[in-house]
């Protein structure tokens, strides 16, 4: 099972979420959370290679788990020698530097004074370091799901989780700023690579139409001869260089050295900076073998290489050599891709294992260093191998590793590295370039080598520096321990393997090797670890390279001095981006005015745009389907009444000047298309337009009145303004809507698919002769269902927005009354002087609005009743009722009507219609229909009732209906009433 | 007629466009109305077909396409709701901002 080593680092994770969020996390030293913790990392390492057994030559295992079946994406992972190498060294170093990190976080008191940089007590955040651990993990299982990924978006999610992961370990020490930046740096340039390789990800996945990578890894032929071929390449090339810090996006690695060291070891160095690296060699057998790819790996890979090497060596602080020597690295991996012969993959197997080992190694090394001396800066180190034998002697391991000098691992490497670049297939000038710079970039790690192990160790402080550079004071060599033997496993391991493997070579570190670079390479690769094959040139090139790193570091002192030009700085690059960003958002802003009807003018006519451009309006002109020669009968002309009425009263409601004028006028006009609906002819729509026409014009009126006096007349003083601009747009839109009507109703009548249904239906079915009824409470019931909530909602959130708005602003107003003064506590005016707004009402008026509320009721009770067969239902009810409530409101004023109709409480009306519809349609289920079926209990229980009227689930649904639109429209009307003091 | 209520579905559009877009707020919530009642009409009006008669069961002759009525029935009521909600919106920010003009509302502004 592929899951298995995934599923021990989740374990892991999630007991170190719980040493953060549980208080056992405080009790826990982080030694023992470190030790504890290893378990997960390094049962991932023993069941990988408990199936790398059985792994064949050649072959992989895949596992799969449906994600998005609509998509094809699964989670699937895929093992082959290339992701088992990666794994193993994933969990490996991953145990090891756990383990590492319980040491490097818990208390303890450095022997020296406080250094300038990086003391110890600086890295340590205050607070529980479970979220290292926590983090750590969490990376670990990205980067253990990244090479085991055998899906290219299960591949993508993997990558930007360890890009994630890496900014919050870099950001660990919060309070320092250079963290922060360098935190954010990483994650803008790994962050836009991802973005680019999801893209390139995206076009293999089209071009071979699978997202599986072994479909991908076999459809090389199509991916390679595609015309978006050199797209993809690019992109995918970006994701892997900006991972793999290639030159010229190298600059964030050095700063991501403000993590803690247990991170820089881990992430920075041994694994997360070879994904890209593995993304390109596991990509190779489908993407290289291209002039393209070729050119590509090698100038970056090679001009990557030289950069780290080079500067590396004027770094200061132990962590910033490291990081450059890793830059190196990196391009020499990414340049032996390119090479792509047996050879290249050979040397790119043994390079990306003796540089995890050494450096995996180096930099734990250095944090130990930090710790225990309390500096990393080079020029006040030195001297420290009285003090730290033991990290003396890893450090002189990893570090001959590191500088290629034999027995080490670090020599093979190198010797494969020359020999792969002096390949016969590759062109003549890459044979000679090659070699000379891979000599220079020997040297050059050569003497980071020795500078770091003897700088720090042997030589006095302050002597490999120009004495412009170090402070005198800073001479005296630094008082230091050794470090706790536990914290030594970390580095000692790798440095110890770097040796034991190539002095004993073992067979399974072969075969583990040539797997890897069979699976890089696409087809089988010999790997021998012979130290001495004779005096070959790449033997003769390694003793140039030494004898010429041995005159760098000996010269160190001149090479160091401030003198020198720092090179290309990619790091004003990227702040000039930065800055362009901030200010491409200004500039964005700045086109913001804030204008409401300028925004609502652009969205208008890009929507206009739209329609005309792509309406296919030229058809709708060729039309000649239109019955212009229909014949005006009596109910044509009424129609064409109604419909002027209707045009003509919107119309004044524009000219005319005072607001309540206009509401009123555009309350007649809504009368007359109820008039122009009941001509349709559909009665029940003409009912429900008319009653709510009525309601809408109330609420508006409410609303007038609120707003304050002065307000009001500041605001119809705009009135009088016309705007030509405006008024263009609208003659526009409404010639465009004009347009659309046109196309619409000529391809009237056309048979319907959908309605001859319910008209056969509707009696048989449900029992209702009103066809629309039918449809609205019984046909589509959940339709209505799910839209009586949302005007219920509408209700309450009308309550909610200005009561709340209101408490606020009262008690802001009145700090001390705020709270007393309450509905039932303002007084109680008398009657006839109480309607809304304070307006004098006629005593006619209040006599209608009596018998206006009964009338209301015994309407809407006929309405439900006989609704089913006759126009009028539920929701016409519950709007009518409203009306006569809401007459209340404007002839008694609030406080009166609050007080006689007490009873009516929206909330309350809305409830019980909810739970009114659940039971009424859950109860056939009981009785034998369906959820929302029909059902009629009158003729089931045999009650007498009047012809008629059915005592059905459709009568209850009515009810409901009505209650729910009664409680939501008191809600509205009782809020816009509620008087207010005036404002001003 | 059919051009004719072409038109005035077209004029009552126009006219709800032109209230939208002008200051007074109180104007822009007549607006949404109108142009609310323009689709409502459209909509019953594009129809499958054309009835003489009310859509009923026990009803002869050609009845009116049902399905659309049905939909716009709902839509009416729901639309009441929305513009509810408009108006309270409109008037909590013109309390917010003391004015009934919608120009003089800057919170938006860049």
């Amino acid at each position: 099972m592929l899951i298995v080593p995934l599923l021990a680092c989740l374990l892991g994770v999630a007991a170190s979420a719980l040493f953060v969020l549980s208080p056992i996390g405080g009790r826990l030293s982080p030694r023992a959370m470190g030790w504890g913790l290893s378990i997960a990392p390094l049962s991932a390492f023993v069941s990988l290679l408990a199936l790398s057994s059985s792994l064949a030559e050649g072959q992989a295992i895949a596992w799969r788990l449906a994600w998005l079946p609509e998509l094809n994406i699964a989670l699937a992972f895929y093992l082959d020698g290339l992701s088992l190498l990666f794994g193993l060294i994933v969990t490996g170093i991953g145990a090891l530097v756990v383990i590492y990190a319980g040491y490097y976080f818990s208390p303890h008191h450095p022997a020296g004074a406080h250094g300038d940089q990086g003391a110890p007590q600086a890295e340590h955040t205050p607070g529980n370091d479970a979220h290292f651990f926590f983090y750590l993990l969490l990376f670990m299982t990205s980067m253990l799901g990244l090479v085991l990924a055998g899906d290219v978006i299960a591949l993508f999610v993997f990558w930007e989780g360890t890009s994630l992961t890496s900014f919050l370990l870099i950001a660990y020490k919060s309070k320092d700023e250079e963290a922060r930046k360098g935190a954010f740096k990483a994650l803008f340039v790994t962050g836009a690579g991802g973005i680019a390789l999801l893209a390139g990800l995206l076009f293999a996945a089209v071009i071979s139409s699978s997202t599986d990578l072994a479909t991908i890894l076999r459809s090389g032929d199509l991916l390679r001869n595609h015309a978006w071929y050199p797209v993809m390449l690019a992109l995918l090339a970006f994701g892997a260089f900006t991972k793999s810090a290639q030159a010229p996006f190298h600059f964030w690695l050095p700063k991501a050295m403000a993590a803690p060291t247990p991170a820089s070891a881990y992430l920075h160095s041994a694994t997360m900076v070879k994904a890209g690296v593995y993304l390109l060699a596991r990509l190779h057998p489908a993407l290289g073998n291209t002039e393209g790819w070729f050119w590509l790996m090698i100038i970056a890979g090679g001009t990557t290489m030289l950069l780290g090497a080079l500067i590396g060596l004027r770094q200061s602080d132990l962590k910033g050599l490291l990081a450059y020597s890793t830059v190196s690295q990196l391009g020499a991996l990414t340049m032996l891709i390119g090479e792509e012969a047996p050879s290249a993959f050979k040397a790119l197997a043994i390079g990306i294992l003796a540089h995890a080992l050494y450096k995996g190694a180096l930099f734990m090394i250095a944090g130990i260093v930090d710790h225990h001396a309390g500096s990393r800066d080079l020029r006040r180190l030195g001297g420290l191998w009285r003090a730290m034998p033991l990290t003396f002697a890893a450090c002189s391991l990893a570090a001959l590793s590191m500088a290629g000098l034999p027995p080490l691992f670090g020599f093979l490497a190198k010797e494969t590295l020359l020999a792969a670049e002096m390949d016969a297939i590759l062109p003549q000038l890459t044979r000679i370039v090659l070699p000379a710079i891979t000599v220079l970039t020997g040297a050059g790690l050569l003497a980071q080598a020795a500078s770091l192990t003897l700088d720090t160790f042997i030589t006095r402080p302050g002597t490999g520096w120009p004495a412009s550079a170090c402070r005198a004071e800073h001479t005296a060599i630094l008082p230091a321990h050794e470090a706790p033997l536990g914290m030594l496993i970390g580095p000692a391991v790798p440095a110890v393997l770097s040796l034991v493997i190539s002095v004993f070579q073992p067979e399974a570190i072969i075969s583990l090797l040539a797997s890897a670079a069979g699976a890089a390479y696409g087809a089988k690769v010999k790997v021998s670890l012979e130290l001495f094959q004779g005096i070959t040139p790449p033997l003769v090139l390694s003793g140039v390279a030494i004898a010429l790193g041995m005159v760098l570091f000996a010269s160190r002192r001149a090479i160091r001095s401030p003198a020198r030009i720092e090179g290309l700085d990619m790091n004003l690059a990227y702040e000039a981006v930065l800055r362009g960003v901030d200010r491409a958002a200004r500039l964005a802003t700045r086109t913001q005015g804030g204008r409401i009807r300028v925004y609502l003018s652009v969205i208008l006519i890009a929507l206009f745009a739209l329609v005309a451009l792509f309406g296919d309006l030229q058809r709708v002109l060729g039309a000649d389907a239109l019955r212009l020669d229909d014949a005006l009968d009596v109910t044509g002309g009424l129609r064409l009444l109604g419909l002027l009425l209707a045009v003509a009263a919107s119309f004044v409601s524009i000219v005319i000047r005072r607001d309540l004028l206009a509401i009123i006028a555009l309350g007649s006009s809504g009368l007359a298309i109820a008039v122009v609906i009941a001509l349709e002819p559909s009665p029940d729509v003409a009912l429900v337009q008319a009653v709510v026409d009525v309601l809408t014009t109330v609420v508006l009126v409410l609303a007038l009145s609120r707003l304050p006096r002065a307000q009001r007349l500041r605001a119809e003083a705009l009135n009088n303004g016309s705007s030509v601009r405006h008024a263009l747009l609208a003659v526009a839109g409404g010639a465009l809507v004009t347009l659309i009507c046109l196309y619409a109703f000529a391809s009237r009548p056309r048979p319907s698919l959908v309605t001859p249904y319910y008209e056969q239906n509707a009696k048989p079915l449900t029992g209702a002769a009103d066809i629309v009824g039918a449809i609205v409470v019984d046909f589509r019931g959940f339709d209505t269902l799910i839209e009586i909530t949302v005007f219920s909602a509408a209700g309450m959130g009308v309550f909610t927005l200005i009561r709340h708005a209101m408490r606020k602003r009262e008690a802001a107003r009145l700090p001390v009354e705020g709270e007393v003064e309450t509905a039932s506590h303002l007084p109680i005016l008398p009657a006839h002087i109480s309607g809304v707004d304070g307006v004098r009402t006629s005593p006619f008026i209040r006599a209608l609005a009596y018998a206006a509320l009964p009338l209301a009721f015994v309407l809407a009770t006929v309405q439900i009743i006989y609704g089913h067969d006759q126009p009028g239902d539920g929701f016409t009810a519950g709007v009518t009722l409203s009306l006569g409530v809401g007459f209340w409101y404007v002839v008694f004023g609030y406080e009166r009507t609050r007080q006689r109709l007490g009873l009516i409480r929206p909330a309350l009306l809305i409830g019980s219609s909810l739970l009114l519809v659940l039971g009424g349609s859950t109860l056939p289920l009981v009785l034998g229909g369906g959820f929302f079926s029909p059902f009629d209990f009158g003729a089931a229980l045999n009650l007498p009732l009047p012809k008629g009227f059915y005592l059905s689930t459709s009568f209850l649904f009515e009810v409901a209906i009505c209650l729910a639109v009664l409680g939501a429209t008191m809600f509205i009307v009782d809020t816009l009433g509620y008087p207010e003091r005036d404002l001003e | 007629m059919e051009v004719l209520k072409a038109l005035a579905i077209g004029a009552l559009f126009g006219i709800g466009l032109y209230q939208l877009l002008r200051r007074n707020i109180i104007r822009s919530a007549i607006g949404l109305v109108i142009l609310s009642n323009a689709v409502n009409l459209f909509l019953l009006s594009a129809g499958a077909y054309d009835g003489v008669v009310e859509a009923y069961a026990k009803a002869t002759g050609q009845r009116s396409d049902a399905l659309p009525q049905a939909l716009i029935l709902t839509a009416i009521v729901i639309s009441l709701g929305g513009f509810a909600f408009v108006l309270s919106l409109l008037y909590v920010i013109s309390a917010r901002y003391r004015t009934g003009d919608s120009d003089e509302v800057k919170g938006l502004s860049g």
